[in-house]
């Protein structure tokens, strides 16, 4: 499976732990940034979240100038724009993005337009397009999930147009992300086990697809190993912090694994899944996982294998023969999707969703074909096969 | 690094290297006009595509290239090595190295895709299609043995004699192609 060759990048300080929002004014300072605008969501603020955060600042004599916090769950261009108006009338000069996906990428977006100028971010749309570093960029995650604050890329909706912008850069990675147990101790049981196996599922596929490499191998594994041993232990404690911080850490170390080796065809239905029918993306990855599994299995029976030492741990490792780790892996994913189901009512199959219909399998197999990551998964997809896989997620 | 890596080849191989390429290109280009007109499966995937869309692959910066548009209904037309308009979606390798690897069929498609040797400019999603075409392409018009080396999987559906009077009908069509292309110069 893996290739002789590989490329490997992660330029972001990773501030993680206690007190980790208290190093914030010190990292901006030393970036000569005095003005930072903190753009977030209504949620975030709502849940109390954005105080930590300027107070950690005000303390230390840092005055958080602007604050944005009406993006939607689907960030536009508009936002983009009308955000970026903001802060070049406050005189800001630096971003700290506060949320989930969409927050971050409406920030690196943000970041495009104050350092490079214009109000129309479709002009650096695509690979490639910028040259320079943008301004001071820090991002505080308060979803275990996305990863998004150690990946290159943001997407943007033209609402206008309705069409998906995409952006990849090196230089949209934020200068610092700041991990810190008080941001992801209020989520709620049914997000936390969503984005804990959207984590999960990036941890799995970047450690079983096509671009996987030994550097983004430590990483998945070691995610993979926080996830098992702390997801459900979270789920019956939601204040236990220490294992809130294990997997916040899990789903950055993730996100460095996923976005150094790509992922496949669980990711390709998911997007489908989430563009046709507004499923949230994380719900999607724990739904498919285990049903591609099964369909690359004699791919990455290899790899799959290894994984169940970090899935189950030493002792289960040790008693199961090595030509039924593969599967033994795939049947602790299950049992650990059965026990979310249990706790949270996590769906396992499209129809428990009940936002599917199935009449939409083929036109969310037909869109999955076209996904990018699909040139990824190790085994080639055809329209049959994702109809297939489909029909065995279904119910 | 890299000029001493270059002196230590021989100027005459790095030419051939170049030279292999270029042809390929040319030999990729005439195939997909030519599979697009007698092979179904093409056809449907490539009407999917926007009509009039200009496809390119290329070595950067400024090296071999092959321009292909989608005329309409699932026909795709070779343009040679220039556009005569800016190009839709291009694919583009790194180096004429990381072409030739996989021109040579030594590196598939997908993990030259994995292994950061080609960038994708424009829409990823017909990027997708555009690898499937050319996926299938090779699996028709090259031996077994070595076609399984240049793409992931080889086509279960594609059997033998479908797959030689295919082949044989584009091979055809390259070589009128070509006739056609002399005779004009």
């Amino acid at each position: 499976m893996s290739n002789s060759y590989y490329e490997f990048f992660c330029p972001v300080k990773v501030i993680a732990g206690k007190a980790a929002l208290e190093h914030i004014p010190y990292e901006l300072t030393g970036l000569a940034a005095r003005r930072p605008m903190i753009i977030t969501d209504k949620g975030v603020r709502k849940a109390g979240l954005l105080e930590p955060v300027i107070t950690a600042c005000e303390e230390s004599g840092l005055e958080i100038v602007a604050i944005y916090d009406d993006v939607p769950p689907d960030s536009s261009t508009t936002v983009v724009r009308d955000i970026t108006a903001i802060y070049r009338s406050e005189k800001c000069d630096s971003i700290i993005a506060v949320g989930g996906g969409s927050s971050i990428d409406t920030a690196k977006a943000v970041n495009i337009l104050v350092s490079e100028g214009g109000d129309d971010i479709s002009k650096y749309v695509g690979a490639g397009v910028l040259k320079r570093p943008l301004k001071p960029f820090f991002v505080v995650p308060t979803t275990a999930g996305t990863g998004s604050e150690v990946t290159s890329v943001a997407v943007i909706a033209d609402t206008g147009k309705s069409v998906k912008l995409p952006f990849t850069s090196s230089f949209l990675l934020p200068n610092a992300a700041i991990i810190d147990p008080r941001m992801t101790v209020t989520l709620p049981p049914h997000i936390t086990a969503a984005t804990a196996m959207d984590a999960m599922t990036h941890a799995t596929e970047a450690f079983t697809c096509m671009a996987k490499n030994p550097l983004s191998d430590a990483y998945a594994t070691a995610a993979i190993r926080k996830i098992s041993q702390s997801l459900l232990t979270v789920m019956d404690n939601p204040d236990d912090t220490e294992g809130r911080l294990e997997l916040a850490q899990a789903s950055t170390m993730a996100g460095i694994a996923f976005s150094n080796s790509m992922v496949g065809l669980v990711h390709a239905l998911g997007h489908a899944t989430g563009a046709l029918c507004h499923l949230p993306h994380g719900l999607c990855m724990s739904l498919y996982l285990p049903y591609v599994l099964e369909y690359n299995l004699e791919s990455i029976r290899e790899p799959l294998s290894d994984l169940l030492l970090y899935l189950d741990g030493a002792d289960a490792y040790a008693v199961t023969p090595a030509n039924r780790r593969a599967e033994a892996s795939i049947t602790a994913i299950r049992r650990l999707r059965d026990a979310l189901y249990k706790t949270c009512e996590l769906p396992r199959t499209l129809k428990e969703t009940g936002k599917v219909r199935e009449d939409q399998l083929d036109a969310i197999a037909s869109l999955a074909l076209d996904d990018g990551s699909i040139i990824f998964n190790p085994k080639e997809v055809s329209l049959d096969d994702a109809r297939a896989v489909l029909r065995r997620a279904w119910a | 690094m890299h000029t001493m890596f270059a002196r230590r080849m021989k100027p005459t191989a790095l030419q051939a290297r170049r030279v292999y390429v270029k042809v390929m290109f040319q030999v990729m280009g005439r195939a997909l006009q030519a599979i697009s007109e007698v092979d179904e499966t093409v056809q449907t995937e490539a009407r999917n595509l926007p009509e009039g869309l200009l496809f390119e692959m290329m070595v950067m910066p400024d090296g071999p290239r092959l321009i292909v548009e989608h005329t309409g209904d699932g026909q795709l037309h070779y343009h040679g090595a220039s556009a005569p308009r800016p190009v839709d979606l291009s694919i583009q390798f790194k180096h004429i190295a990381h072409a030739f690897l996989v021109l040579s069929f030594q590196e598939k498609t997908a993990v030259a895709f994995a292994n950061d040797r080609m960038l994708v400019n424009g829409d990823i999603s017909l990027a997708v299609r555009m690898t499937r075409i050319l996926n299938r392409l090779e699996a028709f018009i090259l031996p077994r043995l070595i076609a399984t080396r240049a793409v992931k999987e080889y086509p279960r559906s594609l059997h033998l004699p479908e797959k030689v009077l295919s082949a044989a009908r584009i091979y055809l069509k390259v070589a009128n192609q070509f006739f056609e292309t002399v005779k004009a110069s």
